[in-house]
């Protein structure tokens, strides 16, 4: 497991010298250093923790144990964490809000987020939590906000790009862990936001004054004053403007499963099969891969202590976020992953934001869901079925994948987009793939699902595998 | 001064004061157009599930007093 290293202290917890996190076997602890002491013990005391937490905006903690070098807190487990660039645009925007807020009631109490990371978010029993409990200081009269700068490049730049050019502009945060350079910003956007007095003044006149002053080495003297009622000003008028961002191409979710291929008693009989499996395995924990908008995991959800479903389709995954809202789920997470090109280590070492894969790994879900996806790794990203299965075999115990074979309607429009090459792709059918999965797992059930040309099947994995 | 590790920028810090000006502008004028709007009973609900940027704070007073 890379999540831990050599001195077992967490990868992603270095940066800030006020404390860490570390492992204590398999539990995840957060250190805090006397230089943060004053700070902590007056966010404690007052009942500012206490407060957030009991709102469910800050993530529970305890006090393991204080001594004069150290306090150790142990911070309620998260079971999975996602990243800013696998957020689809409501959980993006929620992610933000939810950051505002929170430095608006510090600045009530005497306290300031002195960084607005946006990893410092993530989501957890249905709604944004905010993680970093380190990220609090005292407010100090008339000072600006430090973490302003941090705000833009981490939450409203990417929403209002995202606005403009579509969410495949979040996954620019794969390559800019402290967030998109402002210039960068300023320059991918159209030229009418200059007429916007939000957009001008946080990002385009930003993007100057950075410039001017980057290279101002003076910088230490000079100091800029706020008066705190600006500063909420600021923090409204920000709330405001991204509570009602919306992007462009505001393309309602298509509703997928009015397009597909089957009747609707075969589509009953793949969520019969599907359920049934489920719940003779179960499982505390379970993953769709490609899941849509949830609806296969959704047969299954009040059975299952924990859900997750991914999808390439940033569309999907804001459907089922909505979905989930609205119905208060708290045991289903949506993501945005592309299976082809799984969300890489990041940052310093290549650790400070795990793999997907090690992430997966570390989870371990006891049920792995890949259900109508099969033919779209093997043909349209040319992946041969030994390597598909050594994906899964990675994180998954159980697999319920789904075999569309030649014969179904998507599998013969994909083939036909391969033109001339079409013969490259003779090796897709149902013995190939047994054969390539069966190298990883065992075979539990094979079922037809009536009515369609696609195969369901349960495997296991191989004792000798992972 | 309390040492902080992330450098906040002075040209962001400065920026501050114009972007809280043109906030103020723009609050006090949709505060403005609000007033107008429900006076003609144009306001509508927000659809966005996430809520106000305000945290209330009487429910955890009152059960802090039951305690």
């Amino acid at each position: 497991m890379q999540m831990k290293s050599r001195n077992s202290i967490h990868e992603a917890s270095f940066r800030d010298p006020s404390g860490y996190m570390f492992y204590d076997g398999v539990v995840l602890r957060r250190a805090i250093n006397p230089i943060y002491f004053p700070q902590y013990k007056k966010l404690k005391e007052s009942g500012f923790f206490k407060t957030l937490i009991d709102k469910g905006l800050l993530i529970s903690q305890e006090e393991t144990s204080v001594s004069e070098e150290k306090i150790i807190i142990t911070p309620e487990r998260i079971p999975f964490i996602t990243n800013p660039y696998e957020w689809s645009f409501e959980q993006f925007k929620h992610a933000a809000l939810h950051t505002l807020k929170i430095q608006k009631y510090a600045l009530s109490k005497g306290f300031i987020l002195k960084d607005a990371s946006a990893y410092n978010v993530t989501f957890h029993k249905g709604k944004p939590i905010f993680i970093d409990s380190l990220s609090f200081d005292f407010y100090e009269d008339d000072t600006p906000w430090r973490a302003y700068k941090q705000f833009i490049t981490h939450f409203l730049g990417p929403l209002v790009l995202a606005k403009f050019h579509g969410t495949e502009v979040f996954k620019m945060l794969q390559t800019h862990i402290d967030g998109i350079p402002v210039k960068l910003i300023a320059s991918l956007l159209p030229a009418k936001t200059k007429l916007s007095s939000t957009l001008y003044t946080n990002i385009h006149l930003l993007a100057k004054m950075e410039s001017k002053h980057s290279e101002d080495y003076k910088a230490e003297t000079k100091v800029a004053k706020l008066s705190k009622k600006s500063q909420n000003n600021i923090l409204d008028s920000l709330f405001d403007y991204i509570k009602n961002l919306d992007l462009k191409e505001s393309s309602e979710w298509g509703d997928y499963y009015s397009k597909t291929n089957y009747e609707d008693a075969a589509f009953i009989t793949k969520k019969d099969f599907v359920s049934s499996w489920v719940n003779a395995l179960k499982p505390e924990k379970l993953i769709d891969v490609g899941g849509n908008d949830g609806t296969f995991a959704r047969t299954v959800l009040d059975k299952v202590a924990q859900v997750i479903v991914t999808d390439i389709d940033s569309n999907a995954v804001d459907f089922n976020y909505k979905q989930l809202q609205k119905n208060k789920e708290t045991n289903m997470l949506p993501f945005v992953c592309d299976v082809l090109q799984p969300a890489p280590g990041i940052g310093f070492n290549n650790t400070e934001r795990d793999s997907l894969i090690d992430r997966l790994a570390t989870y371990a879900p006891d049920v792995t869901m890949a259900l109508a996806l099969i033919h779209h790794i093997t043909l349209s990203g040319n992946v041969p079925f030994e390597k598909s299965a050594e994906f899964f075999a990675k994180f998954s115990k159980y697999l319920i994948i789904e075999f569309p074979t030649r014969e179904d309607s998507w599998v013969e429009s994909l083939l036909v987009r391969k033109r001339e090459f079409i013969n490259h792709f003779d090796f897709y059918n149902e013995s190939n793939f047994e054969a390539g999965y069966l190298d990883y797992f065992e075979l539990e059930k094979k079922e037809v699902i009536t009515g369609t040309k696609r195969i369901l099947y349960l495997l296991k994995r191989r004792d000798d595998v992972g | 001064m309390i040492s902080l590790y992330f450098d906040p920028g002075l040209g962001a810090m400065i920026v501050q004061a114009v972007v809280a000006a043109a906030a103020g502008v723009l609050l006090f004028s949709k505060g403005v157009m609000y007033k107008v709007k429900s006076f003609f009973g144009l306001t509508k609900e927000q659809d966005d599930t996430y809520d106000s940027i305000d945290i209330e704070e009487q429910d955890t007073d009152a059960n802090e007093e039951q305690k």
